[in-house]
């Protein structure tokens, strides 16, 4: 169902990951990402694996919620870097008619699926163990964004959910309507989808004039003379966590180039 | 506090090229005071501008005329904009998009961020302000997701969040429209706390009638003017002014004002179930007995048919690996007229729409006039044929350039022919009793009552056997739910189509369904006539505003020791139990 999509939406729990500095664990997550792109190597991918499980039970979200929010992201990337299996020249290992698979292919494979699961559990983390206004927060920090444009990302991602229910009710309406969205010639099927837009898009500028309205009525003027509820103030938790990380680049670093 | 004279505003509607097309006169002539402390109610029906007004009080909208002073700032000069905003807080109707933060805290501490509430001070307020709403556990309720949240405790997050702006008045426009009763209730009863204990001016935009009794003063506004102006008791009596104005007089007012005729009431302005039993009883105390008992719980099954026409069969239904049914059991026969009443949340939706198959069920099986949907074989748009499912606020998935457009789209989709789908649009838009002139009309220049009998046609078009309504009358004023109301039991007592609906609303569902089926711990009960039902469901939860308003002064007349019936929802039926039990 479309309402699954939650994008890493925020779960509230007391935890060391939750309470560390968001600009520590942007950088951090930046820093992990860089690293798994580095090198298909094993020993690298591993100890990376072993960052993530730590990270994961330390930030004590359930592993449901975390498979409910990114199974369907695994299932297309599965599909993706299946591709690598047949067109990756080598020893062959089955040969189909046309298609070919080769022993380089499926090693290749896995690690292109290895490497993007290990991307998307930790940026995945860092939502999970963020509150939307503290990752802009630290990303108005981290790159230098203006006030305004935080305060864009932490509305949108307060509205994912509100649309993405007001669309399945679109759908659901127009499906009770007897529209069946599985069949049509690409022609009906674009046409459908401007009756589908076309009220989601009402919907969602009624709903931004509202919130513009209540905004104004909160005395938002775009950020100056504002106080925050939670201001970013690094402690030395946080400065550990920076120290770890250089270490755990250097570690890397010597895993793909020895190895 | 607030002061305003020959208030003016006007709109403008322009063309594609900017040539003013139309001057609507939002506003004008308005002359209305506020004193600090006061609670003022402002009623109205859709369009008579009483939202217009709301936004001038927080200077959203500036008029062209008069003189408003607030909080002895004068309004006409922009440079008090913030100031004017910082004194006046206002809650809106929509719980889904006034909210700016994802999380409770974050979203209250928005606005005294905004103004500057120094940082050592932010938690205090934000704690302090969601305590006062009602969440004795704020630490742990100011971490939740607003996602999460009910309807109702949304509405509560966004008074937290004017109240951390500690404001001297707060303005609500149709803040508890959109809400079920007993948030309404919690809502209102808040308000009132604030207003007696704090001293908080409160100004109420408002359209539901009972709620003007916790005002102290009420203005009646109609096409941009104050049309009437008193107490609730003096509005409430000009019945027939209220409803050309397309205003209802409520319940509790008709049952006051026809005990009081019969004389059982020494006066007609109690529009509370604890003040008019306490008056009754003082009146008559020799016909209260102590030891008359409560009467039993009961389920009034009906006539066995063999008829029947939708079978639930022990349906189960996961969510994102949650159990939100289990062995869901039922039938509707045809002809009937059921609501399903519930809290929110308890699944009430998820459950209907798996009668058209909109949803599959992880077990169990539903059969349409003996057909299993489910079933191979079973061409599912021949269901959603027979089944018509109305969705919540269905005016806003309305897509077409013009109301024809949207209404044929259903017939078109399950090929009939383009004559008979043009035949049965033509027909249904009759049938919701849209003018003629409609037909061709765009959506945004329809009301949204109008709109909403669009999105009714539209559904009607399919020619369905059943009609499953959500919430058919939310958000709507007396006017547009009267007309809904009425639609609905045309199309059950004339066209022969059976009503499922699902509805906070007790009075209605008390005046019109045969039967309530209560949706509660993940299954579904049969709690029989609407009376019972409600009964049953006031058992359970100890909160007499659960019923409708004539069986709370019933059950409350009995539990003081007088023998009345307490299964009547009839307003006549139930002033004629009065007088029975008071032997006169």
């Amino acid at each position: 169902m479309l309402r699954d999509i939650t994008l890493g939406q925020y779960y509230s729990a007391k935890s060391p990951v939750h309470s560390i500095d968001p600009r520590v664990k942007i950088r951090f997550v930046l820093v992990y990402i860089i690293l798994s792109l580095l090198d298909r190597n094993s020993l690298l991918f591993g100890m990376l694996t072993i960052l993530l499980l730590a990270v994961a039970l330390l930030s004590r979200v359930p592993f449901a919620y975390m498979l409910k929010g990114t199974r369907g992201m695994f299932l297309f990337i599965t599909v993706c870097s299946a591709i690598n299996i047949f067109t990756t020249t080598g020893d062959v290992l089955i040969k189909l008619g046309g298609i070919t698979i080769t022993t380089q292919g499926i090693i290749k494979f896995g690690f292109v699926l290895w490497r993007m699961v290990l991307i998307i559990l930790m940026s995945s983390m860092l939502m999970y163990t963020t509150t939307p206004s503290e990752l802009t927060d630290g990303l108005e920090k981290c790159f230098h964004l203006s006030g305004s444009v935080a305060m864009t990302i932490t509305i949108a991602m307060r509205f994912i959910s509100v649309i993405s229910s007001e669309l399945d009710r679109i759908l659901k309406a127009q499906e009770a309507r007897g529209v069946d969205f599985k069949s049509g010639s690409p022609v009906t099927r674009l046409k459908r989808l401007k009756n589908i837009i076309v009220p989601l898009f009402q919907n969602s500028i009624d709903r931004a004039g509202n919130l513009g309205e209540a905004m104004d009525a909160r005395c938002y003027t775009g950020g100056q003379g504002r106080t925050k509820l939670r201001p970013l103030s690094y402690d030395i938790k946080d400065f550990i966590i920076y120290v770890f990380l250089i270490c755990v680049v250097g570690l890397a670093l010597f895993l793909a180039v020895k190895f | 506090m607030i002061k305003i004279r020959n208030l003016a505003f006007e709109y403008f509607d322009r063309d594609d090229e900017g040539h003013l097309t139309e001057m609507i006169n939002a506003i004008r002539g308005i002359n209305f005071s506020a004193k600090k402390g006061d609670f003022i109610a402002v009623t109205g029906k859709n369009g008579s501008g009483k939202s217009t007004f709301a936004r001038i009080l927080n200077r959203l909208l500036v008029p062209i005329e008069g003189t408003v002073v607030i909080t002895g700032l004068n309004a006409m000069d922009e440079a008090n904009t913030m100031a004017i905003r910082k004194k006046v807080g206002m809650v809106f109707q929509n719980p889904d998009d006034q909210l700016i933060g994802s999380i409770v805290a974050e979203d209250v501490a928005f606005g005294a961020e905004n103004i500057g509430v120094p940082e050592n001070k932010l938690w205090n307020r934000v704690i302090g302000s969601i305590e006062t709403v009602g969440f004795r556990n704020a630490k742990e309720f100011m971490e939740k997701r607003i996602n999460q949240l009910s309807g109702g405790e949304r509405q509560k997050v966004a008074l937290a969040g004017v109240l951390a702006m500690q404001p001297a008045c707060i303005v609500l426009d149709e803040a508890t429209s959109m809400l079920d009763k007993k948030s309404r209730n919690e809502i209102l009863s808040l308000l009132r706390d604030l207003n007696k204990k704090v001293g908080i001016t409160i100004i109420m935009i408002t359209h539901l009638m009972d709620e003007l009794v916790y005002a102290d003063q009420v203005y009646v506004m109609n096409q941009g003017t104050i049309a009437m102006k008193g107490r609730c008791q003096e509005i409430y009596y000009r019945e027939e002014q209220l409803k050309n104005l397309g205003l209802e007089v409520p319940v509790q007012a008709k049952l006051a004002r026809m005990l009081f005729l019969k004389g059982i009431l020494d006066r007609d302005d109690l529009f509370t179930a604890d003040e008019v039993t306490a008056n009754i009883k003082g009146k008559y105390p020799h016909k209260f007995y102590l030891d008359t008992a409560m009467p039993k719980e009961r389920v009034s099954h009906r006539k066995q048919n063999p008829m029947r026409a939708i079978i639930v069969d022990n349906v189960d239904f996961s969510y994102g690996g949650n159990k939100v049914l289990e062995h869901v059991s039922f039938s509707i026969e045809k002809g009937e007229y059921v609501a399903f009443v519930g809290r929110t949340g308890a699944g009430k939706s998820t459950l209907l729409q798996q009668l058209p198959g909109l949803l599959k069920p992880s077990q169990g099986s539903i059969f349409v006039d003996g057909v299993d949907i489910w079933d191979k074989t079973t061409d599912l748009r021949s269901i959603r044929c027979k089944i018509g499912y109305i969705f919540q606020y269905p005016e806003q998935q309305l897509f077409a350039k013009n109301v024809y457009e949207d209404v044929v789209f259903g017939p078109r989709n399950v090929g009939v022919s383009e004559v008979e789908a043009e035949r049965r649009a033509y027909e249904s838009i009759r049938l919701v009793g849209l003018p003629e002139d409609v037909y061709d009309m765009p959506m945004d220049k329809l009301s949204g009552g109008q709109r909403r009998r669009v999105a009714l046609a539209g559904v009607l078009a399919m020619q369905p056997d059943y009609l499953i309504l959500d919430e058919p009358v939310a958000g709507l004023d007396p006017e547009g739910k009267r007309e809904i109301l009425q639609i609905i039991d045309a199309l059950h007592k004339q066209a022969g189509i059976t009503i499922i609906v699902v509805s906070h609303d007790v009075e209605s569902v008390s005046q019109y369904a045969d039967r309530v089926l209560i949706v509660e711990n993940k299954g579904v009960t049969d709690g029989g006539t609407p009376a019972e039902a409600f009964y049953r469901l006031y058992g359970e939860d100890g909160d007499i505003n659960m019923l409708p308003y004539s069986m709370q002064l019933l059950v409350r007349l009995r539990q003081m020791g007088l023998a009345v019936d307490c299964f009547e929802t009839d307003i006549n039926k139930c002033v004629g139990e009065i007088e029975k039990a008071l032997g006169r």
